[in-house]
């Protein structure tokens, strides 16, 4: 087994696992699970691609770009696609659908302003795609840069939760009626979950624009990654995510040396049913309490 | 006008206020008002709309015909963090706290949006541990896993973070014991000492009269009868709104 | 007319095949009309491939639409019915008699394998595996060369033949179209059964279903099998009808496609996939020239109906029709001699909790509970608020988990057992707050009850073997005589979400009744009842004291008093005092914890009442 190989997996790895802890910032106050976060993230890459590479931005402003970006569509969607749903029933699966048809027309839309052509974009210097060799392994910078930002994301994400924000969040996914009666207000929280989740996928299409080659069908790619790491992890656990999402790169990464990319779907798809056949909370979730 | 209304300031008019679930009608024509500094008691039997007023109050429900008004101001249909910011704290039936997160951080959480200064909630922190000193104890602990009278001695102190004006309290003896009960009637004795205004709903009756000023009783959605707890007690209207008596 | 013949006449309204032969008649008229008059090959096309079409989505609805299970991977479920009988009868020479049975049925195995852990786990997750699903089965059709001929794909299916000769695209067109009618009979036989009421509940108020025994994952899994199976039929189907497939024909968006007809037509109605079906093909363009937006036009569509029409157009339809639909009614029918014993004789069970306990973690809201309750007594459980009472009685019905102690019925330990397991045993009950499903009508939420009671498999439901027929109208006419006995013989076709509080709680009731129950646990059923209707419920609960143990909690204390042969009083979990209502009420430690000291003399007083 290369290990060069299982490098590059730990890699995109973290990138999927990245999509993850972004469901999961959406998921905390408003109990959706966001279909068409995949296709922000692609939102993200295609214009941090696009203005780094049309308009010759600087990284740092091509990311902020696509993190603006990604930040209003997210606030577009709470309010076209969420908010309407919740507002008629709070425990309702509507959304499933109105979220996956705002990926839709997100997809589509996008998919007749690009155009189907990758487009590649350079990371950030003085990182690079330039391979060299790390201990023995092959490697580039980017790639270690990825792990580590990703790591580093987690941590924060982390922080954020200890914040009083971050706990008012949690309190409105536990208990709306108790949140309401303490001073917070759910709404507002969900619509600055979808703010702040979209511009964090932006960020997340911006990391992996170098890696993944934007394109306009990576959507759905991530939104599959995202929830199959979502799943093994355990919602709502953004460690668990990080964690899926290294599996699931390292399956995938040794996967391809043995398998044609069909098969290495299938294998995963399987080991995820597995996987929620016997904990269906997933690695790190929780059960919740049923009350009657 | 009843003595209360005349005595003192007031601080909330209820005023003929209808509440109701689509085309049930659960409270009708309930009007109340509470001086401030009062304990005032709300008492009846389950299911006569105490917690549904209560509830009007905190701005959970919209009512559909009447008025709230607070301290001079209509807060009929505002939204709940706003009336939280006014200064109307409801603690809810059944200790409703945030189970999964420490005391300290639902104390916390009482002060969302409050917009103090680090100084100012410090002392607001220890005033609450004061009152409560078993909470110091179990500051990390999270929240579910205190015993009955602790979780709601969490649920008032996470409301006194915010220093109420007028404090509502929804059957707070639910399930303690006794002693406890004592304890935390005494706490209310203490807040009133110190101005909070307190609106307390009781099953257990005796107790809450016994340290009302005032006295509300309410019965299949209408208020029934009011009045200072010896008058209330030479009434038979206690034994009416429990018993189902007509 | 006589009581009985009036139930009679007024149940059979109800029996499906009587409402099921016009459609049917109807259909095939149409259809046959269709095959007689259009001649053009073209659109006897275009006919078949539109009734294809209309087998995966009524099948997709009745895993959406009624059992509220969003499924992304109907498309892929139709390619691999498609493949199956095309490699079938391409590499293997099978002809499409067999080959067709084998599409269907791999079809609905290969989805079974899938479902089955999806189904488990919350709803999203499922939408969600289902379009991995796809995207395998997508990925396998192309790779998969060996088997599957990737993207040659398999060419050259012959139309199915009789005696050598193979069917002209008429006689094709005509076979799918009784296929179809079959499967929709299958479907509406089905949703209007105990097993359509399940899904229902399950979609609406899985509570409701536990509490009649309606079990979670098998209906779940019967809904999507058959679903399954359908779409697997209609792949073959397809298959012959295009000679060629390819994993080209079918991408994610034929999935999003039968999605969005159910929806538009009307999700959880049964004319409702087939009329957005129609409806879509009405619009030409978008075959064609606006393919590239179709997605984006999917999305704006199933935006804008499920904001501003989730009920779809026969949905809309039928509310407007609603209005004047008549009020059924069964007036002076007092039914009270075809109660419960229509089953066959039923005995009450005896009850015993020894030792209970449950946490939440530090706080105990059962401790330490024992109590028994003879067969065919009345039991009350009463005490304050936050005494447990509620808690004890999700304990002994299976919806909460114990930590410690055993609740045994009629001798047999019941205690590791879920809600609907024990409901199957004959435990009925109801709830605190009613739980029903506001969708459907009285009748029908009562008859809800009734599901453990019958025996008839999905499959002999669906034929209309006469035992299921049986038991069909037994179920209906024992919910008519409970209905008439709690008072509410008028409001029978009346959806249950527009009744009063009141009469809610009294269609619980009936509905708990109907689980043939050795053992009724009523939670609080006299709270917001008004003096008539407390009347009612006394007198029903003095009806049934013989044939069924009942376990009420309840405030009300001189109905307790007036009613119950033993009372429990609970105080913060635990056991304050036992016994007959006389001894447990003049026991000063209750009335010290229960009411205020000044009560006594009252209490004594109400107590006294014979």
């Amino acid at each position: 087994m290369d290990p060069a190989l299982l490098l590059a997996g730990i890699a995109s790895g973290s990138l999927y696992g990245l999509v993850a802890v972004g469901f999961n910032i959406l998921l905390r106050p408003t109990n959706v699970f966001n279909l068409a976060q995949g296709e922000i993230v692609m939102l993200g890459g295609m214009i941090g691609a696009s203005a780094a590479l049309g308009l010759a931005m600087p990284w740092i402003a091509a990311a902020g770009l696509a993190i603006l970006a990604g930040g209003i569509l997210g606030l577009i969607e709470e309010t076209v696609a969420v908010a309407p749903v919740l507002r008629r029933s709070a425990t309702g699966t509507a959304w499933v659908t109105t979220t996956l048809a705002f990926s839709l027309i997100t997809s589509n839309l996008v998919g007749h302003i690009w155009g189907p052509d990758p487009l590649k974009m350079n990371p950030p210097a003085p990182l690079s795609m330039a391979s060299f060799d790390l201990l023995g392994v092959r490697t580039n910078s980017y790639q270690l840069g990825v792990i580590l930002v990703a790591i580093l994301i987690v941590i924060l994400v982390e922080r954020f939760y200890r914040t009083r924000a971050g706990k008012a969040v949690q309190a409105v996914a536990e208990d709306r009626e108790a949140a309401l009666l303490r001073g917070i207000d759910p709404d507002s929280l969900s619509r600055w979950s979808f703010i702040l989740g979209g511009g964090f996928a932006g960020l997340i299409g911006v990391l992996a624009a170098p890696m993944l080659n934007a394109s306009t069908d990576m959507g759905p790619l991530l939104l599959l990654k995202g929830f199959e790491a979502t799943a093994v992890g355990g919602v709502g656990s953004n460690r668990g995510a990080l964690v899926a999402g290294y599996m699931l790169g390292l399956s995938e990464a040794i996967g391809a040396s043995l398998l044609t990319p069909g098969y290495q779907q299938a294998s995963t798809f399987i080991l995820l049913l597995a996987v929620l056949m016997i904990r269906p909370h997933g690695l790190f979730g929780h059960q919740e309490v049923r009350h009657v | 006008m009843t003595d209360m209304a005349t005595s003192s300031r007031l601080l909330l008019r209820v005023d003929h206020l209808w509440v109701g679930y689509g085309h049930v009608g659960v409270l009708e024509d309930v009007s109340m008002v509470i001086s401030a500094g009062a304990i005032v008691a709300l008492v009846g039997a389950n299911g006569a709309g105490k917690t549904t007023l209560l509830r009007a109050i905190s701005g959970l429900l919209r009512p559909l015909r009447g008025e709230v008004v607070f301290d001079g101001n209509q807060i009929g249909g505002r939204s709940p963090d706003r009336i939280v910011a006014d200064g109307v704290l409801h603690v809810a039936e059944g200790r409703r706290l945030f189970r999964s997160q420490s005391v300290f951080d639902n104390l916390e959480l009482g002060l969302y949006g409050a917009r103090l200064g680090r100084k100012e909630e410090k002392l607001r922190l220890e005033a609450v541990l004061d009152m409560f000193p078993v909470l110091r104890d179990r500051l990390r602990s999270r929240a579910d896993l205190l015993s009955g009278g602790q979780q709601q001695m969490l649920a008032i102190g996470q409301a006194l973070m915010r220093q109420p004006r007028l404090l509502m309290l929804d059957e707070p003896s639910l399930g303690l014991a006794p002693i406890v009960v004592d304890q935390l009637l005494d706490v209310l004795v203490k807040l009133r000492e110190r101005g909070t205004t307190i609106l307390l709903v009781e099953q257990m009756v005796e107790r809450a009269l016994e340290i009302a000023d005032y006295n509300y009783i309410m019965q299949n959605g209408r208020m029934i009868g009011e009045g200072r707890t010896e008058e209330v007690h030479k009434t038979d209207l206690l034994q009416r709104a429990y018993l189902g008596l007509t | 007319m006589s009581e009985q013949a009036q139930m009679t006449s007024f149940t059979t309204q109800y029996q499906v095949h009587h409402k099921l032969l016009p459609a049917v008649i109807g259909c095939a008229c149409l259809f046959v009309a269709f095959a007689l008059l259009v001649k053009s090959d073209y659109w006897l096309f275009i006919a078949t491939q539109i009734v294809c079409y209309l087998i995966v989505a009524i099948g997709l609805n009745l895993l959406a639409g009624y059992t509220g299970q969003i499924s992304l991977g109907h498309g892929a479920l139709l390619a691999i019915g498609a493949y199956a009988t095309a490699l079938a009868m391409v590499d293997h020479g099978w002809s499409f008699w067999a080959a067709a049975p084998l599409g269907t049925a791999v079809t609905a195995l290969v989805g079974m394998v899938m479902a089955l852990p999806a189904l488990r786990v919350s709803t999203w997750y499922f939408a969600l595996i289902t379009l991995a699903f796809s995207d395998v089965v997508n990925g396998m059709l192309g790779e998969w060369a060996d088997f599957t001929h990737a993207f040659a794909g398999v060419v050259g299916i012959p139309m199915p033949s009789i005696d050598g000769r193979p069917l002209d695209a008429t006689q094709f067109f005509l076979l799918s179209s009784a296929l179809f009618i079959v499967c929709f009979v299958v479907v509406a036989r089905l949703v209007q059964s105990r097993f359509g009421r399940a899904m229902i509940a399950i979609r609406d108020n899985p509570s409701a279903a536990l509490a009649s025994g309606a079990p979670l994952l098998r209906t779940r899994m019967l809904a999507f099998s058959l679903s399954a199976a359908m779409a697997g039929l209609a792949g073959s189907l397809f298959a012959v009808q295009k000679t060629v497939v390819t994993p080209d024909d079918f991408p994610l968006e034929l999935s999003i496609f039968f999605l969005v007809v159910v929806r538009l037509g009307g999700a959880g109605t049964l004319w409702g996939p087939v009329v957005g079906t129609l409806v879509f093909f009405l619009v030409p363009q978008l075959l064609d020239s606006l393919q590239s937006w179709r997605m984006l036009i999917y999305g704006v569509a199933l935006l804008g109906l499920m904001i501003f029409a989730p009920n779809g157009l026969v949905g809309a339809a039928s509310r407007l029709f609603a209005r004047g639909r008549k009020r059924a009614a069964l007036e002076g029918f007092s039914g009270s001699n075809i109660l419960i014993g229509s089953t066959g004789s039923v005995e009450p069970a005896s009850l015993a909790v020894r030792n209970l306990t449950k946490r939440f973690g530090g706080v105990t809201a059962v401790n330490n509970v024992s109590l028994d309750v003879q067969a065919g007594t009345v039991h009350a459980i009463v005490g304050p608020n936050g005494s447990g009472k509620t808690t004890l009685l999700n304990l002994i019905s299976g919806f909460y988990r114990r930590d410690e102690g055993q609740v045994v019925l009629n001798e047999i330990a019941v205690s590791g057992r879920n809600a609907a397991q024990i409901a199957r045993l004959g435990v009925g009950r109801t709830f605190q707050t009613p739980k029903l499903l506001p969708s459907l009508t009285t009748l029908e939420n009562t008859m809800l009850g009734g599901y453990a009671a019958e025996k008839a498999s999905p499959l002999e439901t669906v034929i209309g073997l006469p035992r299921a027929l049986r038991d069909q109208n037994l179920t209906g006419r024992r919910a008519l005589a409970y209905l008439s006995f709690v008072g509410l013989a008028n409001r029978l076709g009346d959806a249950a979400g527009e009744l009063p509080h009141g009469q809610q709680r009294l269609l619980e009731i009936a509905r708990a009744l109907l689980c043939g129950p050795k053992l009724i646990l009523l939670d609080e059923p006299a709270a917001g009842l008004s003096m008539s209707e407390l009347d009612r419920l006394a007198a029903l609960l003095k009806s049934i004291r013989s044939r069924a143990t009942i376990v009420i909690i309840e405030h009300h204390l001189d109905l307790v008093a007036n009613l119950c042969d033993t009372v429990t009083v609970m105080d913060r979990g635990a056991v304050l005092a036992s016994g007959t209502p006389s001894t447990v009420f003049s026991d000063p430690a209750v009335i010290k914890a229960y009411m205020g000291a000044r009560m006594v003399n009252t209490q004594e007083t109400a107590v006294a009442r014979p």
